[in-house]
């Protein structure tokens, strides 16, 4: 059995001539939670879609629990759970009956944790689908990802639309889950905070390419704000490379460096500034900062 | 499999009940025609009752195929069932399953009514053995062709192209069974656009994206 859950290799996609992955590559292993970010239309929902056989690739190949996306079985379905953007259920059903329907679809339910889901969301059985507000809908959807006890759990922003109380509450149960062994988790979310609180692996698409696929706590090693004084005006180059972002202003520089070491320290230090101060980032600035539209691949 | 054929019968409960409606109204004329006593040939009135009646049960079948996976794929009924455990070809073929059963819902209690009115008294047309389980099977194929062609142009965003294409096909097929009558000729040629259909049909739900 291999050790990565989701496995992506070489992933090509376009649509009507348009690139929208491009060799993407990335693996995601056991008990992982992988957060996978990237801006509107990076490709993110794509990437979902393919791994769950709901799009073919254009080129390259997807593996979800050892097998070929396009070659999914029932069996195997059974043990992801998704979450999808827009919460695509049928919208004409109402809620119970939509619940009984993927209830006699399921091949193992857990009805306890499910009613206790439903309880906790107090979600109306007898209202159609689509007469719910979008929050509602997310917790159904989550409620039912939820019930089939899934091997791996897939987010496609799953807290789009709740409010703060629903939101935390769908952080708390994500972190519930992280706690029992072998559940594997891809989170894509556009709320980063969410993302910084619950992944360990973090994953960036900018410009159809996967720029970014390091652990969270690597990833801040890896990525430095600094701000540079010179004791006159700043060099216009440091000869640096994997330089994301440079801002000169008079004496002060404030540069944004990709795979920062030792060897990059020295090189800055030739030019004797006055002083270099680290500027802490955030997950949300650093995902600002390798979304620009020259990216620099920082990969694990 | 049951499960997914009860929500395509619930969903389309619909056809059901129009071809129960369609069959009972048959059923009726025919009893009445049997014990008729008037001088009008019945064959000329049969003719001119099944002609309309023919084309509306081709249009129908075929509406309901169409409806079927134009309401999918506009309501990414697939996409949500395939996230579920179960694959593509098992939605399908719980689709293909539930258009049989409609079709039967028409043809059965009509056979069942030819058969047992043929028993009883004399049939106000000429019959020759064998002709209820030749009309049934002709008629079978003919909504079934029909059907399918509903599920080929029905996976469509448009709404022009299915109902382009089902009256194509009664402008098509009525006349080749009025021309061909009855025979392994009109079978053959059926069950050849049914595979061929079916095929297509298949082909493009298993690798289209949901």
């Amino acid at each position: 059995m291999n050790d990565n859950v989701i496995v992506v290799e070489d992933l090509v996609k376009y649509f009507d001539g348009r690139c929208v992955l491009d060799g993407i590559n990335l693996k995601v292993p056991r008990g992982c939670i992988y957060g996978l970010l990237g801006r509107n239309g990076s490709g993110k929902t794509t990437i979902i879609r393919i791994l769950l056989g709901l799009e073919p690739p254009t080129r390259g190949r997807t593996f979800l629990l050892d097998a070929a996306s396009t070659e999914l079985s029932a069996e195997l379905h059974s043990r992801v759970g998704y979450v999808a953007e827009g919460h695509n259920l049928i919208q004409n059903y109402r809620v119970g009956r939509l619940i009984k329907l993927c209830k006699d679809l399921s091949l193992q339910w857990n009805d306890e944790f499910f009613n206790h889901l439903i309880e906790t969301f107090r979600l109306p059985a007898d209202r159609r689908v689509k007469e719910l507000s979008i929050g509602m809908r997310a917790q159904l959807n989550l409620a039912l990802a939820m019930a089939i006890d899934p091997e791996l759990l897939i987010f496609d922003d799953p807290t789009l639309g709740l409010d703060t109380v629903a939101r935390r509450q769908f952080l708390e149960l994500a972190i519930e889950l992280i706690q029992q062994q072998g559940r594997t988790i891809l989170f894509c979310s556009h709320i980063l905070g969410d993302v910084e609180r619950i992944a360990d692996k973090i994953g960036i698409l900018a410009a159809g390419k996967l720029v970014v696929d390091c652990p969270l706590e690597e990833l801040k090693e890896r990525v430095k704000k600094l701000r540079v004084i010179f004791p006159e005006s700043a060099p216009p180059n440091l000869y640096l490379t994997e330089i994301i972002n440079q801002q000169i202003q008079g004496r002060e520089m404030v540069i944004t460096v990709a795979n920062w070491n030792k060897q990059k320290q020295t090189v800055l230090e030739t030019f004797k500034p006055s002083s270099c101060t680290e500027i802490p980032m955030s997950l949300e600035d650093i995902f600002i900062e390798c979304t620009n539209p020259n990216p620099v691949l920082i990969t694990g | 499999m049951y499960a997914l054929i009860k929500r395509e019968i619930q969903d389309h409960i619909a056809y059901f009940v129009g071809a129960a409606i369609f069959s009972a109204v048959f059923i009726v004329i025919s009893v009445s025609l049997t014990h008729s006593k008037g001088t009008e040939d019945p064959s000329i009135f049969a003719i001119g009752l099944g002609t309309p009646v023919a084309t509306v049960v081709i249009l129908g079948f075929c509406a309901m195929g169409a409806n079927q996976m134009y309401t999918d794929k506009n309501r990414k009924i697939s996409a949500f069932l395939s996230t579920l455990a179960v694959s593509r070809s098992r939605i399908l073929l719980a689709r293909i399953i539930t258009g049989i059963l409609a079709i039967l819902t028409l043809l059965v209690p009509l056979a069942v009514t030819a058969v047992v009115l043929s028993h009883l008294s004399n049939p106000p047309i000429p019959m020759y053995p064998g002709m209820v389980l030749e009309t049934f099977t002709i008629s079978f194929l003919m909504a079934f062709a029909c059907y399918c062609l509903g599920l080929l142009t029905g996976w469509n965003s448009s709404k022009i192209t299915p109902t382009l294409g089902g009256i194509v096909l009664t402008c098509i097929l009525v006349p080749l069974i009025f021309v061909k009558g009855f025979g392994v000729h009109i079978v053959v040629i059926l069950v050849l656009f049914i595979i061929a259909s079916l095929l297509r049909a298949w082909h493009t739900f298993m690798t289209t994206s949901l």
